[in-house]
């Protein structure tokens, strides 16, 4: 009996599924997506080499594309007694057509798989805070009405969730918050919208902030995520929503970001010697229009950072407090990152990898 | 600056009048032509192959020489966006001669010859790129303060682009042109009320890209400092005559600033794009012209350049 895991090669997945080893005693079927016989060797040796010991014997790796309707013939449904789905795409770039074909269908494809599962005893969705959309104000763990929403991943993460509410499966779904770390060191391997904005800034790309300073962020690390799905999928703990977020209090806001950040910058000499000024927070139609001037700088940097910036940046303006009753009480142990210590970490890094373009050493940073 | 007073604002634009698209065509761009109309390009004006910075120069001083104005100047300050347009000698005959008096053919003692301004001291600036016209006003506002026997001072600014050369500088259309005014102390015109300006050496070579992505921070600043230099604020400002950039830029500013978008005054811009360092003086003429102005208004004109440099004049309605 074992535990399947869609998207067990990608960002979370790969972290999930170390973290699932070392808390259970469970077997994995762990699904990829590959195009041949070839791309499915080259990451089931990979696995391999990233689990270790911990998965000799306990590992199997099948190619899986969730945007086929036979993505899972290889798996026997009398194995899998919980499912993990990490499998989606996660840039909040993403096209409606893709979004809806990966994140919606391709979930409602594997709830077709989990129905045949006899002994399936748990499916866990890994989700986004973001399936909130554009509600304000104090978020609840509960299902989401529709309140619009300001991208097509944070549409389609919501869709997902209904089809899964509606399925009658035994369904927990983890609403994760923005990865912007591995651990609470601030070494940054995966970039997303988060840091390319931070990187706008540093170049002297962009000086004007999309949102409000007094918005709450909620950030997170791959660590802390991972570990929280490891507690969570426990058959003991409840099936249920749950935010894995720091508590509403231990939530950063936008301004003390952008704070930190330049108090960051201004300590490389870099930085300092350019007299950059900090960004003006402007309304949300001023930053439509610069996105609107972004795209026509067509071939510059400008251009594709705000592009992966943009979709984000509505959220920005739309004051949410994540609350996360729920996984305190699943997870007495749980201990969130420090959020001022994490942003300043993650900043420190960025600058003295200049965005993952040069080697980091400790004494590097140390001396920023 | 109290007591001093800019007037005869006056310009002249390079004779070829050509569309974005041709331009686009003759691969004068680096952006496309679509991309340049949306950001409200549309035609630009190019030197002809003969016609030089200095002939801008001297047909913007022919107008104030024909209305009368050229009177009782005591000093030109002659500004140039590009050095090189500060010298009219042929740096073919320095190559051939190793003279480097072929490098000193001062275009400011061109004019002054060629006018009879033969009580009239000469200066140059050529390193305020854009900001250059801004800057000679306020160069001649504190040369009438420091010469109490001065009346009058004449600020010229000319430029065309080398032949072959791109006519876009930082997602801006280009057009060759020249702008003169006159800066005295006789009430006509407008008092200056106070001059501006902030260098930041640092980005001194900025790609397009930082250039852009520094102009709002930038700008806002020039203009809230330039406010509280002169112990005003918003609510005290008729019009804000602005360069002729992407005319979003300005919707966005406007916003940021508190400053009504009609206020903002740029009607050049789809006619002739940026004019070098002579955005300002065609606006304000442009704004005169229009009749909207009204005694005791006051308009503050915005500039950035390379440098980089941001100056802005503040000027009271007479």
């Amino acid at each position: 009996m074992g535990i399947l895991i869609t998207g067990a090669d990608g960002y979370l997945g790969r972290r999930a599924v170390s973290a699932l080893l070392e808390t259970t005693g469970d077997e994995f079927v762990l699904a990829v997506r590959a195009a041949d016989a070839a791309e499915l060797a080259a990451k089931r040796d990979r696995l391999d080499a990233e689990l270790g010991a911990a998965g000799h014997g306990r590992v199997t790796v099948v190619g899986a594309d969730l945007t086929r309707d036979d993505a899972l013939a290889d798996v026997d449904p009398r194995r899998v007694t919980a499912i993990v789905h990490a499998a989606a795409v996660t840039r909040f770039s993403v096209d409606r057509e893709t979004a809806q074909r990966v994140n919606v269908d391709g979930t409602v494809r594997l709830a077709r798989f989990a129905r045949r599962c006899p002994d399936l005893r748990r499916f866990t969705l890994l989700s986004t805070l973001y399936t909130a959309g554009r509600h304000t104000g104090d978020v609840p763990e509960r299902r989401h009405e529709d309140a619009g929403f300001v991208n097509f991943y944070e549409w389609s993460k919501w869709r997902a969730e209904q089809h899964l509410f509606d399925s009658g499966l035994p369904l927990s779904v983890l609403r994760l918050p923005t990865v912007i770390a591995e651990d609470d060191g601030g070494t940054v391997v995966q970039y997303n919208a988060f840091h390319n904005t931070l990187k706008l800034f540093y170049y002297g790309l962009l000086s004007l902030m999309p949102g409000e300073p007094s918005t709450p962020l909620a950030l997170g690390t791959a660590a802390f995520t991972s570990a929280a799905v490891a507690h969570l999928v426990r058959p003991e703990v409840p099936a249920g929503i749950y935010h894995v977020t720091p508590d509403p209090a231990q939530t950063l806001t936008l301004g003390q970001l952008i704070d930190l950040t330049f108090d960051v910058y201004e300590r490389d000499d870099n930085f300092r010697r350019r007299n950059l000024m900090r960004p003006i927070y402007c309304d949300r139609q001023s930053f439509d229009d610069m996105v609107d001037i972004a795209r026509r700088l067509k071939g510059g940097p400008i251009e594709q950072a705000v592009a992966s910036v943009a979709p984000f940046g509505t959220q920005l303006y739309l004051h949410k407090t994540f609350r996360n009753e729920a996984l305190r009480a699943a997870w007495p142990g749980y201990a969130a990152p420090d959020p001022l210590a994490l942003a300043d970490a993650v900043c420190d890094h960025l600058v003295a990898s200049r965005w993952g373009r040069q080697p980091v050493t400790r004494q590097l940073e140390g001396a920023l | 600056m109290s007591n001093v007073y800019v007037s005869d604002f006056v310009y002249a634009l390079g004779s070829r009048k050509t569309h974005v698209t041709e331009s686009e065509a003759a691969g004068r761009l680096l952006s496309s032509a679509e991309d340049l109309e949306s950001a409200g390009f549309a035609w630009h004006h190019l030197c002809e192959p003969g016609e030089s910075a200095y002939g801008l120069a001297e047909a913007v001083t022919a107008q104030l020489a024909e209305s009368g104005r050229l009177t009782g100047i005591d000093a030109i300050v002659y500004a140039t966006c590009l050095p090189l347009n500060g010298n009219i000698g042929d740096p073919g005959e320095f190559a051939r001669t190793r003279d480097v008096k072929h490098l000193m053919d001062f275009p400011a003692s061109r004019l002054q010859a060629d006018f009879g301004l033969t009580d009239a001291v000469v200066l140059g600036l050529n390193q305020q790129a854009c900001t250059a016209m801004p800057g000679s006003v306020r160069l001649a506002g504190a040369l009438l303060a420091a010469e109490p026997s001065w009346r009058k001072v004449l600020c010229v600014t000319a430029d065309r682009f080398p032949d072959g050369a791109i006519y876009e500088q930082a997602y801006n259309l280009i057009s060759d042109g020249g702008a003169a005014c006159l800066v005295g102390r006789e009430p006509e015109g407008f008092r200056l009320v106070s001059a501006h300006q902030i260098t930041n050496g640092a980005l001194g070579q900025a790609t397009d890209d930082e250039t852009v992505g520094s102009y709002f921070s930038f700008t806002h600043r020039l203009f809230r400092e330039s406010l509280d230099r002169a112990g005003l604020t918003v609510a005290d400002v008729d019009w804000v005559v602005t360069q002729n950039t992407n005319d979003k830029a300005w919707q966005i500013l406007a916003r940021l600033l508190g400053v009504p978008l009609d206020r903002v005054w740029f009607p050049s811009m789809p006619d002739a794009g940026h004019i070098i360092s002579a955005d300002n003086i065609v606006n304000l003429a442009q704004l005169i012209a229009s009749g909207q102005l009204r005694p005791g208004q006051r308009v503050v004109l915005m500039m950035a350049g390379f440098g980089l440099n941001w100056q802005s004049l503040i000027l009271e309605a007479v």
